[in-house]
């Protein structure tokens, strides 16, 4: 698809439109100028007599010769050629109709409108959430409104480079961050440490240090040593060789890491559902539709189906879940048909493997290299 | 700074993972996302014809004011001509002329304005598809799910909603409000059951109409002509019935038929085939049919946008294991209002294995295989090759605690 084409087409549309209307105004200039004529000598000297019909016909003369030789016309239909030509070029360039694979089943606008609600409220647009819950009449999860209230509230303090809400946070929430593995804590310590020792100068530091960083000296003693030494340049550290604690993106790192806590505390995830489930829609839409064409050329059923008959590949980013595939059937490993490691170390479905091996001693060559092995010594998987 | 225990399946340092997975993989091949995004460019068919429809219907307008005020002032003057007037008489009369001509300029000229404007729109939206590129992939994509939001809450009446995402980004170019606006006016007023801004409507678009061989008029004008039967207004029913249902006799002939027979029933009657005729429900049948007709003359869908991205999308992401109670939180299809939606929906195939790593969240491929322990779990060979230099060579199963040594683990073969 050209979109330089496609501009210069509608270039030439708004072009021969703008043709067009001048033409409509100068024939309107035109009739009105003869008018104009007409009148000036029907009023021209009130004294002397003057033929008021002679007038008019040559007036009415003087009119038809401006319609006949008038481009008007010509203009018009100009226009209209290309202006179908560019509505043809759309619907050649672009699908004309991406609803071809929708479905017609249910699908209750209360749950979609309630999951646009939360999504509005995880990018922090509260009011714009709040209206759609009033316009739609829906209810309003005030559970998960609240969490992520507080954690923008966290963020923008944050963005003003007010540590005290992310602390604060931290500390009630100290024993699950570290299940997590994560330590936010130490590093935004150290961050309000730096920022004080900007400000604040030595002292104040030295108490903050005393106070916040020691419990963290027997597991990060490295980092506690490096954060001591920055005292030596007090007020000039980004002259010391630890200038890159003072960068203004371990901020938004920073923010960012508490933002991916903050969720998965709360038990949802990084990326708005929303945006990951229209983002995997865009992608699959292209494959959707012409696999929706296909089937009606060939009368198939497409509303009744209850697997995709063909995969729609996404990115790497929408695969959550491990899904193998029996290169012999073709089939998706499930409870009842689990893949099977054999010896050789390559691996089938266990139907499969029955089939190969048509019963549970004899043995049966693996389809992709010579290994022999028996279903005893296959093992099961778990992805 | 180094992470201390072994992050579990769920932890939002994995998801940091692959975030940087994910980011690694866009860098790497940009020239498969940038194939994606022309790809999904082609589905943006409504966000170019919606202006441009709107634009060519003003065109229009205009071509047919300019066509009845000139043929109005030029059969003026040929009246003038034949006519026996007086001198003041003539003057008058070409007096009244030159203001009509004057009229119709300012009208052109307002005119002109907004044809102007909204061949600006027309642009303006083809500069916005032109401008999508690998470097601002995600703001672009993110005024896309914006753009898809707003034309949700269009449709489904939600202005204010609608408004505020608007302004809130600057979204005003890129959408169609004053449509949406335009046909809430008719739906609106077909819900009260009158019949007059649906009638104007298909007035104002008379010939595009007959071009796709629309009957909305014709069903318009049957439900006027039953509101006549029911209110026992038989008269002046029949006297409508002949100036506005006749002409179509020719191309309806039974539904007319069908129709006018109501005159011998009473709008209570308890005769199947013409009760229904009479029953409320057939005002909702003619916005259902307005909202056909409308969405097909400014070529948009039927359906809102969202509804046709978010089934696609479902449907794509949607396995067995998105409804087992330990599907990862990132997965959309763990939410139970997700789940929900994608009840009816079919689920995706594979043709080829796609294996994630319990513990890093990233692909089990050629370049990282997965390893099998002897308790038959499998784990990448990144995250197990980590685990191994922390911790001596000895190798814990995060799922079932299971030990053993690296050297027990088993390259696994899959294609």
């Amino acid at each position: 698809m050209e979109l330089g084409n496609i501009k210069d087409t509608f270039d030439r549309v708004a072009k021969k439109q703008k043709l067009s209307s001048s033409k409509s105004q100068e024939v309107i200039d035109q009739v009105g100028h003869e008018i104009e004529n007409a009148l000036a000598k029907l009023q021209g000297d009130p004294a002397s007599p003057v033929d008021q019909k002679s007038i008019l016909v040559e007036l009415q003369t003087k009119l038809s010769i401006i319609g006949s030789q008038s481009q008007l016309e010509g203009s018009q239909k100009e226009l209209n050629i290309n202006l179908s030509k560019y509505t043809k070029l759309l619907e050649k360039s672009f699908n004309p109709d991406i609803s071809k694979a929708y479905r017609n089943v249910d699908f209750d606008f209360h749950t979609v409108n309630q999951i646009i609600a939360c999504h509005f409220y995880r990018q922090g647009l509260f009011d714009i959430g709040e209206c759609l819950t009033n316009e739609s009449g829906e209810p309003e999860d005030t559970a998960l409104k609240s969490h992520f209230l507080e954690m923008f509230q966290i963020l923008e303090a944050m963005k003003a480079r007010d540590l005290e809400p992310a602390l604060n946070w931290v500390s009630i929430n100290r024993e699950k961050l570290k299940q997590n593995g994560s330590n936010l804590e130490l590093k935004l310590h150290r961050l309000q440490f730096v920022e004080i020792l900007q400000k604040g100068g030595r002292a104040d530091a030295l108490n903050y240090a005393r106070t916040y960083l020691a419990p963290f000296a027997s597991l990060h003693m490295d980092e506690i040593q490096k954060l001591m030494a920055c005292l030596l340049w007090a007020g000039r550290l980004d002259s010391s060789p630890y200038s890159e604690l003072m960068v203004p993106s371990l901020w938004e790192k920073l923010a960012e890491e508490l933002t991916r806590q903050f969720c998965s505390l709360m038990g949802q995830s990084y990326e708005s559902p929303l945006s990951v489930a229209i983002a995997a829609g865009i992608e699959g839409l292209p494959t959707l539709l012409k696999l929706a064409n296909v089937m009606a050329a060939k009368k198939q059923e497409w509303h009744a189906m209850k697997q995709l008959p063909v995969p729609v590949d996404l990115g790497r980013e929408f695969q959550f879940h491990s899904i193998f595939v029996c290169p012999v059937s073709r089939d998706q490993g499930s409870e009842e048909n689990p893949p099977m490691l054999m010896p050789c170390g390559h691996v089938l479905c266990k139907q499969s493997i029955m089939k190969l091996s048509k019963s549970s001693t004899r043995t049966f060559k693996c389809p992709y290299c010579p290994a022999e092995s028996s279903v005893g010594q296959c093992m099961q998987l778990y992805f | 700074m180094e992470m201390e225990s072994l992050p579990n399946g769920n932890s939002a340092a994995a998801a940091a993972a692959v975030a940087a997975a994910a980011a690694a993989a866009a860098a790497v091949a940009p020239s498969s996302k940038l194939n994606q995004l022309a790809e999904s460019l082609k589905l943006e068919h409504q966000f170019l014809r919606v202006p441009f429809e709107h634009f060519k219907k003003s065109i229009r307008a205009n071509h047919r004011i300019v066509e009845k005020e000139m043929s109005a002032v030029i059969s003026g003057v040929a009246d003038a001509a034949n006519a026996d007037f007086s001198r003041d008489e003539a003057v008058h009369h070409l007096n009244s002329l030159v203001s009509r001509l004057q009229g119709l300029k300012r009208k052109l000229e307002e005119g002109s304005r907004t044809e102007h404007l909204q061949a600006q729109k027309c642009r303006a939206r083809l500069d916005h598809l032109e401008s999508a590129d690998a470097d601002n992939l995600s703001d672009w994509n993110n005024m896309r799910l914006k753009r898809i939001l707003v034309d949700y809450m269009l449709r489904m009446s939600y202005y204010d909603t609608a408004m505020k995402l608007v302004e809130s980004s600057n979204l005003q170019d890129l959408v169609d409000v004053e449509v949406f606006h335009e046909a809430k006016r008719v739906i609106d007023a077909l819900q009260n059951k009158e019949v007059a801004p649906a009638l104007a409507w298909c007035a104002e678009n008379k010939s595009r109409l007959k071009k796709s061989k629309s009957k909305f008029e014709f069903q318009l004008r049957l439900q006027e002509f039953i509101e006549l039967v029911r209110a026992e207004n038989n008269l002046r029913a029949i006297t409508y019935a002949r100036k506005y249902l006749a002409p179509w006799g020719s191309t309806h002939m039974k539904e007319l038929q069908r129709v006018m027979a109501t005159l011998a029933f009473k709008s209570n009657t308890e005769c199947a085939t013409y009760k229904v005729l009479f029953e409320p429900k057939q005002w909702d049948y003619l916005v259902d049919q307005f909202k056909q007709e409308f969405c097909r003359l400014y070529g948009m869908t039927l359906e809102p946008l969202l509804n046709i991205y978010l089934q696609a999308g479902l449907s794509a992401l949607k396995t067995p294991y998105c409804y087992q109670d330990d599907c990862t939180k990132e997965d959309p299809l763990s939410q139970d209002s997700f789940r929900k939606l994608a009840l009816p929906l079919p689920y995706s195939k594979q043709h080829h294995s796609k294996l994630v790593c319990y513990i890093t969240k990233e692909l089990m491929d050629t370049e990282n295989p997965p390893m099998v322990l002897p308790n038959g779990y499998v784990y990448s060979t990144k995250a197990l090759e980590e685990m191994a230099r922390k911790n001596n060579g000895q190798i814990t199963c995060p799922r079932t605690g299971f030990v053993c040594n690296s050297s027990a683990l088993v390259k696994a073969y899959i294609s």
